[in-house]
């Protein structure tokens, strides 16, 4: 019966369609003779037709006026084809697309919602996107150009998000847009700008890929600069061999491994010099390399610091190989060497007599260990007099300190340390009696307690200047003595010091006479 | 003591969700290779992986054999096996050629964590064994050791940002704070100062704004971050702690939140390691004491253990009954921790006194105040000439050089040669390397700069003057540390001696002689949520510095979360950092939770820029 119905629609006779369809629904019919309009209008392949089927459906639905949940998402796919059917032209293929909205709405279940959106945007694609086949007509023909507009017209009907409508129209334009080969690059830039701006969604390193893709590199450039995401913009320019913007780029983005892919790319490109020369304006990149250089090309590391006249860090490199690479005692010198002619490039002097003097004394280490046997080499200078000393070369010690201008302050560190580790106590007095002490007497008095040696350790606390006198008597335990030397100076800091030492029963008599010239103190 | 929190302080967050997540994504990598698999790992990741993973854990999910990499090939007789590393993995290389050689095929797969780097599959490819391995990502980037305190146990940190001017670990800090604003909800008060802590930011904003608006609903937890970089202050880094776990950490170096307390601690013949953090009830209430209150209050404390124990002795059977089912297990554990702190500080005692420390203390004071620097010289060259240790001698010269704008020249020649001839000529490279970092530098010819400066700028607007600045200051790095201290308040007036047991300010953890650089910034800032204010000292540090406020968090954020607060060392923080923090949040109703790129001392940051192997 609603197969009347249906043949009734006709403009002429939509009267006569108004009562069949009030007949319709007094059977209770019209949901499945809505439904059957719209499979029957999928499946039609003629324009004209289609129109008509889904045109009826639709009234169908406003007739009556449901309510029910499946039946709710119809609606918005119903809208779609005939949104379409009103607005495209009808040449276009719309049979196969407003089948596929469709058969995804027929399952009408909620489950298959994301397949319906998917097919929506399927569709949109397909009138967005400029097809570069030899069937159609050329792209810029004014019919063409026209979807565009209608699209995202589509879109804001249909009320699809953003990213998923408007922004993917405007891309497809976008990528429609770069390939109008009469327009100069500067304009094909500005419109697609002004046009996108920062839609989100839109991805400027793909439009600037298709630009690139029709042989238009500059235009690529330009349309990369407007790409917010410095990570999306490297492996284009890679790709288009603008390698130093790319790095600018890759370190702009803080990716450190893109920074790493460019320069591999560099480096297999330009040549050294020119790769280097890249690299010593870009800091990060440089340290980067430095890095890697460090621990996969030392010689390369070599090379980059000769090329930046960069001597202070080829003296370093210089040095740190001499202890590395070098085995031989000859290769060693050589290599402080150069290290050295490099600091004096630096101008830094200090360095430069600080490896000379390495230099000479890894010679003398040598000839001392081939005369007196032994280990010498790579010790520190202090280190070589104190081994001559605990071996009893004291001459040999006295030679090394003068050659070497050890100061005599550490002279007498160094002697003490060593002649009490030997406990060696008469060479000690002899040598704390050759002249006077440049570190005073303390030290001796520690470091004969240090040794356990309270006999040597009284000698040298006698001979302690006036300041330190409570201090070298505490150390040795006459804590009696202290007090008096404490009380005599009138000294708090040095009264509490030894109160502090006054320990139980014995010291019992000093504590009270300390605290007795306290009071004394302080009634003055 | 154990100072209380205030009774409005916040609740901190859950952070063992970090240990779980780390965990299973372990466990993921380990199901790839089915069946019987030996693991080999790199001795760096070693005590972080023993937090997330127990061997026990490990077998169950077919791991054989755990080998500690050494560089020494390995031999194992299992199908697979798999490496797990950091950067450094040239030892992958032999191990499958050595395989290789002796005509075996196995499966490997190498773990790189926590980022796979891009050099390192090229040199994989170099060697000529891609195609024999697997590789993925553990992305293990953040370590609860406490719990408020989260480590990235990226210690090459430091060296390869400060020294090296390698940027790679950025991204890894920007992947963790990423993490942590998708599990706590992002933070709706920015701060933080330094290039590091600025890029890191930026990158991280990235990532956060790259992502879905899935997490952005969230209700933030905390609600304050603070960046901070290593170099914005090195002087309290550069500072002997005596703060107890800053002390501990100085003399027997904590590991990954537990410490290896050797014979002469435990009084026994074995070494026993230590897991220090809040669950350890006697620690927690010593931690941040100074250390000159720690022994008082051990023996107070073992006095009323003992009274405890002494109540059993009026007790009939049922009473009995109880005291040994309910309170000797809690008691015994206590009495065990007592005698093991109670022995680390009888050994910290007596490596101290050896040392005299009171001297070495002083000289760091008058360093810091900036007064008898004569004779502050001349105590650290007799140091170097008595050889006392290399690593002391050099913090002391750095701590010396930044507190005072570079040595002078005559000082910084005689003390680097006195140091050489101490300790050996390759220290010339450390000496390059520190001057470099900014550590040990010389001062300009005449340090007249600072005078034609403060003319300029009085003459000229701040803006230009502030340009000039710059120009100056890329000459030379100076740390205007004086200036910068005056400003700032740092070294407080004291009349009278300062309480140790009630700390008045920050300045306790250093014996009440100086308030830590770095803590004093963040506090300042806090207070006024931004650096309003600051610009002089902002320009002294000669950092650059930025401050964010998402007003539309900021209003969700509850009063409570707004007190709870994260702040980030890039480069490293110390104990004492923590610990005066902490005061602070305590005094201000704050809880504090750090995230640092590892925890250091004096001591690694010299070790990190020294170029002699141990």
């Amino acid at each position: 019966m609603w197969e009347t119905w249906l043949w009734a629609w006709c403009p002429k006779e939509s009267q006569k369609a108004d009562e069949y369809l009030r007949e319709i629904q007094e059977l209770g019919q019209l949901t499945q003779a809505v439904q059957q309009c719209i499979e029957a209008a999928g499946h039609e392949h003629q324009p004209d037709m289609q129109k008509s089927l889904l045109r009826v459906g639709l009234e169908g639905r406003a007739g009556q006026g449901w309510e029910g949940g499946g039946m709710d998402s119809w609606g918005s796919s119903l809208c779609c084809p005939l949104a379409l059917l009103r607005r495209l032209p009808l040449e276009t293929s719309i049979p196969m697309r407003v089948r596929r909205v469709l058969t995804a709405r027929g399952d009408g279940e909620q489950g298959k919602y994301r397949y319906k959106q998917l097919t929506i945007q399927v569709l949109l694609d397909r009138y967005g996107k400029p097809r570069a086949g030899a069937t159609l007509p050329p792209l810029s023909t004014p019919s063409h150009s026209l979807l565009y507009p209608l699209a995202i017209q589509i879109c804001e009907y249909l009320r699809l998000p953003e990213v998923q409508g408007v922004s993917r129209i405007l891309a497809h334009w976008a990528c429609y847009k770069v390939q109008q080969k009469d327009v100069s690059d500067e304009d094909v830039a500005r419109a697609i700008n002004q046009k996108l701006g920062d839609t989100p969604g839109v991805s400027y390193s793909d439009i600037a890929a298709r630009a690139y893709g029709c042989g238009r590199t500059e235009l690529a450039i330009k349309l990369l600069e407007y790409e917010p995401r410095s990570g999306e913009q490297v492996p284009l320019l890679l790709k288009m061999k603008r390698s130093k913007l790319a790095l600018s780029k890759a370190i702009e983005s803080g990716d450190t491994d893109l920074v790493f892919t460019v320069l591999l790319h560099l480096k297999n490109e330009l040549n050294r010099g020119d790769f280097f020369m890249t690299l010593r304006n870009q800091p990060m990149a440089l340290s980067l390399y430095r890095q890697f250089c460090k621990h996969q090309e030392l010689e390369t590391l070599k090379d980059l610091y000769n090329q930046d006249d960069n001597h202070q860090e080829l003296g370093s490199f210089h040095i740190r190989a001499s202890y590395a690479a070098e085995e031989r005692i000859e290769g060693r010198v050589a290599a402080l060497q150069t290290a050295a002619d490099a600091f004096y490039k630096a101008k830094n002097e200090f360095a430069a007599k600080a490896t000379e003097d390495q230099m000479r004394l890894l010679r003398l280490q040598r000839r001392l260990e081939d005369e007196l046997g032994g280990q010498f080499l790579d010790l520190s200078l202090h280190d070589t007099a104190t081994t001559l000393i605990l071996g009893g070369h004291n001459k040999r010690a006295e030679q090394l300190a003068r050659d070497f201008r050890i100061p005599d302050k550490r002279l007498w560190w160094l002697k003490l340390t060593a002649l009490a580790d030997l406990e060696d106590w008469e060479e000690l007095e002899k040598f704390s009696k050759s002249k006077k002490s440049p570190i005073g007497y303390l030290p001796f008095v520690e470091i004969c307690m240090k040794q356990h040696n309270k006999y040597e350790a009284k000698k040298y606390a006698s001979r302690v200047g006036p300041e330190q006198k409570v201090k070298a008597l505490l150390l040795v335990g006459d804590v009696a003595q202290a007090a008096d030397v404490a009380i005599e100076h009138r000294n708090e800091a040095e009264l509490s010091l030894v109160l502090s030492h006054c320990t139980g029963a014995t010291d019992g008599a000093t504590a009270d006479k300390i605290q007795r010239a306290r009071a004394q103190a302080q009634k003055k | 003591m154990a100072f209380p929190h205030r009774p409005d302080a916040p609740e901190l967050p859950d952070f063992s969700m970090l240990k779980r997540l780390a965990r299973d994504q372990l466990i993921y990598l380990l199901e790839q290779l089915p069946g019987k698999k030996d693991l080999f790992i790199e001795a760096d990741l070693m005590s972080p992986l023993d937090r997330i993973a127990n061997v026990s854990i490990l077998k169950q999910h077919e791991v054989d054999k755990l080998y500690k990499v050494e560089n020494k090939p390995a031999l194992s007789s299992n199908e697979h096996k798999l490496l797990a590393c950091r950067a450094a993995f040239l030892f992958s290389v032999d191990l499958v050629n050595a395989d290789k050689l002796a005509g075996r095929t196995r499966k490997y797969k190498v773990i790189f964590s926590p980022q796979k780097f891009y050099a390192c599959e090229m040199v994989l490819e170099e060697e000529g064994i891609y195609g024999d391995v697997s590789c993925d990502e553990w992305a293990f980037s953040l370590l609860p050791l406490d719990v408020d305190l989260l480590s990235m146990e990226l210690p090459e940190f430091f060296r390869d940002y400060f020294l090296e001017g390698d940027q790679r670990w950025i991204n890894t800090v920007a992947q963790a704070l990423h993490l942590l604003s998708t599990l706590y909800g992002s933070f709706p008060n920015c701060y933080g100062i330094g290039r590091c802590a600025k890029m890191s930011y930026e990158l991280w904003r990235k990532l956060e704004e790259e992502e879905d608006g899935e997490t952005k609903g969230r209700r933030p937890e905390i609600g304050h971050i603070f960046l901070l970089d290593r170099d914005v202050d090195f002087v309290t880094a550069l500072c002997s702690q005596v703060v107890y776990e800053g002390l501990v950490d100085d003399t027997f170096r904590i590991k990954c939140g537990s410490v290896d307390f050797g014979p002469e601690v435990t009084s026994s013949d074995k070494s026993l390691k230590v897991l220090l953090n809040a669950e350890d009830k006697v620690f927690n209430e010593i931690r941040n004491e100074h250390f000159s209150n720690v022994f008082g209050f051990l023996s107070q404390k073992a006095r009323n253990l003992q009274a405890q124990y002494d109540r059993r002795r009026g007790m009939d059977i049922k009473q009995m009954k109880n005291f040994v089912s309910q309170e000797l297990k809690g008691l015994k554990q206590e009495h065990r921790l007592l005698s093991l702190h109670i022995g680390a500080c009888e050994s910290i005692m007596k490596k101290k006194t050896k040392q005299d420390f009171q001297e070495l203390i002083k000289t760091e004071h008058a360093l810091l105040e900036g007064f008898n620097i004569r004779e502050s010289t001349s105590y650290i060259e007799e140091h170097i000439d008595r050889q006392v240790s290399p690593i002391e001698s050099l913090r002391l010269m750095c701590l010396l050089s930044i507190t005072e704008n570079g040595l002078i020249p005559k000082d910084y020649r005689s003390l680097k040669t006195q140091y050489l001839q101490s300790y050996g000529p390759d220290h010339l490279l450390t000496f390059s390397n520190l001057r470099r970092a900014g550590l040990l530098t010389e001062q300009a010819p005449g340090d007249t700069l600072t005078a034609v400066e403060s003319k300029v700028s009085k003459l000229v607007t701040d803006k230009a003057a502030g340009k000039i600045t710059d120009a100056f200051s890329s000459l030379a790095k100076r740390s205007n540390f004086r200036a910068i201290s005056k400003k700032l308040n740092l070294i407080p007036r004291v009349d009278g001696e300062y309480d140790l047991k009630v700390p008045r300010d920050m300045a306790y953890v250093f014996s009440g002689a100086y308030v830590p650089l770095s803590c004093r910034i963040v506090e300042q800032v806090l207070e006024r949520r931004s650096w309003q204010g600051l610009d002089e000292v902002v320009r002294l540090l000669n950092c650059s510095e930025f401050a964010f406020t998402d007003m539309t968090k900021d209003d969700k954020a509850s009063s409570e979360s707004l007190r709870l607060i994260l702040v980030v060392f890039l480069g490293g923080c110390t104990f004492s950092e923590v610990s005066a923090l902490r005061f602070l949040g305590r005094e201000k109703g704050y809880r504090f939770i750090f995230l640092t790129t590892a925890v250091t001392n004096s001591a690694r940051l010299m070790e990190a820029m020294s170029e002699v192997k141990a």
